[in-house]
């Protein structure tokens, strides 16, 4: 009787991180109907979109307002100055892509009426405190996406 | 309407199991069907499964099928699986309870099963980011144990809630599953371990926070009035409340004050004609030390901003003001998510049956709660179980 045959295989050695597990989304008008946020960001604006009818400012910015069901949304800038709410520092248990920057400060930021998270810069835990004033910054990552993040002055 | 009974019940032992996605399936099935003797698998005509992240932690979809064949279930009603991140179990008895009532289904079986324990921790943590809303939320690194550590700051900032006080629940909770034979913890920890554990988000040490868990469990549901059919202890659905607020962040009612539980915990007390104080056991969800702070409050156990308190007198331990997770909860327990609120129902009917050790056992308990919430706390589910029938 013949032997049953062994064949090692080879699959890739490493896989780059894929598009599933990617936190920032895809940003340009062939990907989402809401780019315009990833324009202004690029320009140095975080904005966001208002309801023209009933005057809701919604975040996220978004193509329908979920008050009134119009589409009929405008952009507005919230400012660069926002107001610390609440904030930790990420030490153990960071997602794939996070890992390398262990520790940072992640919080909530109250600004134009809003209380959005966001990454903070600049900062280490026993640095910050809450009711600090933050100001907005940008990243831009290797493929020319960008997102907001707020940093201690 | 039918009223709904469980007439039985099964689990896999939690923890960092040895044991495959369909392993625990299986061996929640068989604990389960061999805890109702004249119910066989053949006998069930509807299947919930609730499983909260097959796809990123096992690399399965479509898996409520793929759990009726390997438990030996043909639905020929209904059969879907339920997700609702923490609450995926929680929704499958619901679904259940809803399918015997209207008399679509006449056995139904609600089953959870998750495997968290792959390789690669980041991986998990990458899997369990994408809940809160991930290109917003999640994208600044907001997943579950950041989240309720700004939660517990800003509770400590409005009322002064102490890190001992958080740490006081993880003691209780270790305590109580010490004694439960399934759950995945079952060492004693003390204040001075908790507040010594390694950070993980300040606030939230390791021991405030849950482990992730493998595990599966599984409850068969009837009409009430075929129950005793097939047991002589059932327990009987008597009301419910689920209520949900908002997703991203900006859009919760509010981060130290869980309107939401507030008022699916009205709508559960209305529906099942009782009030809080005759809750006798309430399994919560307990998911970090906080979480329960806020449980206690948000059932109206105790005044707004006073759970630390209620804690450090006792109020919630068996022989205190309400049995609060007598089974050893989430903490003790463990989190495997689609099946978490299935143990849950479990630990409930066992106390009824007496069926406990007797360091947690809630004499002569009549009414029990299960509560679980999910996301950014967002969302909450309660269901009220009777040993009687309504």
């Amino acid at each position: 009787m013949k032997p049953v045959e062994f064949e090692k295989i080879k699959r890739p050695e490493k896989i780059g991180l894929p598009f599933m597990l990617d936190f920032y989304p895809l940003q340009d008008e062939k990907n989402t109907k809401i780019s315009q946020f990833f324009k202004d960001l690029k320009e140095g604006h975080l904005t966001t979109t208002k309801c023209q009818k009933c005057d809701k400012l919604l975040w996220p910015p978004r193509i329908v307002c979920p008050n009134c069901l119009t589409s009929e949304l405008e952009w507005v800038d919230l400012g660069t100055q926002g107001e610390l709410y609440a904030f930790t520092e990420i030490r153990l248990g960071a997602p794939l892509g996070f890992v390398q920057d262990v520790p940072f400060c992640i919080g909530i930021v109250r600004i134009g009426g809003l209380l959005i998270s966001t990454r903070i810069d600049n900062a280490k835990y026993d640095q910050l405190k809450i009711g600090d004033k933050l100001t907005l910054k940008i990243i831009e990552l290797e493929d020319g996406r960008v997102f907001y993040r707020f940093k201690r002055p | 309407m039918r009223n709904v009974a469980i007439v039985g019940g099964g689990a896999a032992k939690a923890g960092r199991r040895a044991a495959s996605w369909r392993d625990l399936a299986q061996e929640a099935g068989k604990s389960m069907f061999e805890d109702v003797e004249n119910i066989s698998p053949k006998d069930v005509d509807s299947i919930f499964v609730g499983a909260a992240q097959p796809e990123r932690f096992s690399f399965l979809s479509y898996v409520a099928p793929l759990v009726a064949e390997y438990i030996g279930v043909t639905p020929r009603k209904v059969i879907a699986r339920t997700e609702l991140a923490c609450v995926s179990g929680q929704a499958a008895i619901r679904y259940a309870w809803n399918c015997v009532a209207t008399g679509m289904s006449d056995i139904a079986v609600a089953i959870g099963v998750e495997k968290m324990y792959p390789p690669d921790m980041a991986e998990a943590q990458t899997t369990m980011a994408c809940v809160l809303d991930r290109e917003w939320d999640g994208v600044n690194c907001f997943s579950a144990p950041p989240f309720f550590a700004v939660t517990a700051q800003r509770h400590m900032y409005e009322f002064g809630t102490t890190e001992e006080q958080m740490a006081l629940v993880s003691v209780k909770n270790h305590h109580y599953s010490s004694l439960n034979p399934i759950a995945h913890l079952q060492k004693e920890v003390t204040v001075e371990a908790v507040l010594k554990s390694p950070v993980v988000a300040p606030p939230l040490k390791l021991f405030d926070c849950c482990p992730m868990t493998d595990g599966s469990a599984g409850v068969i549901l009837v009409p009430a009035e075929d129950a005793k059919k097939y047991t002589d202890t059932p327990m009987y659905l008597m009301g419910s409340g689920q209520y949900a607020i908002g997703n991203v962040i900006n859009n919760l009612a509010s981060l130290t004050e869980w309107i939401p539980l507030k008022l699916a915990a009205k709508e559960a007390w209305r529906t099942a004609k009782i009030t809080k104080d005759d809750v006798d056991i309430a399994e919560v969800h307990d998911c970090f030390t906080i979480s329960e702070i806020l449980e206690y409050e948000g059932l109206e156990f105790c005044e707004k901003g006073k759970g630390g308190k209620f804690i450090e007198e006792g109020e919630s331990y068996i022989g205190g003001k309400v049995a609060v997770n007598p089974s050893g909860g989430i903490m003790g327990c463990g989190h495997p998510l689609g099946a978490t609120s299935i143990y849950h129902a479990i630990e409930i009917l066992k106390q009824f049956r007496g069926d406990v050790d007797s360091g947690m056992y809630v004499k002569g308990a009549t009414i029990g709660i299960q509560h679980s919430l999910s996301g950014a706390a967002n969302q909450h589910s309660l269901i009220v179980y009777g040993r009687e029938p309504r």
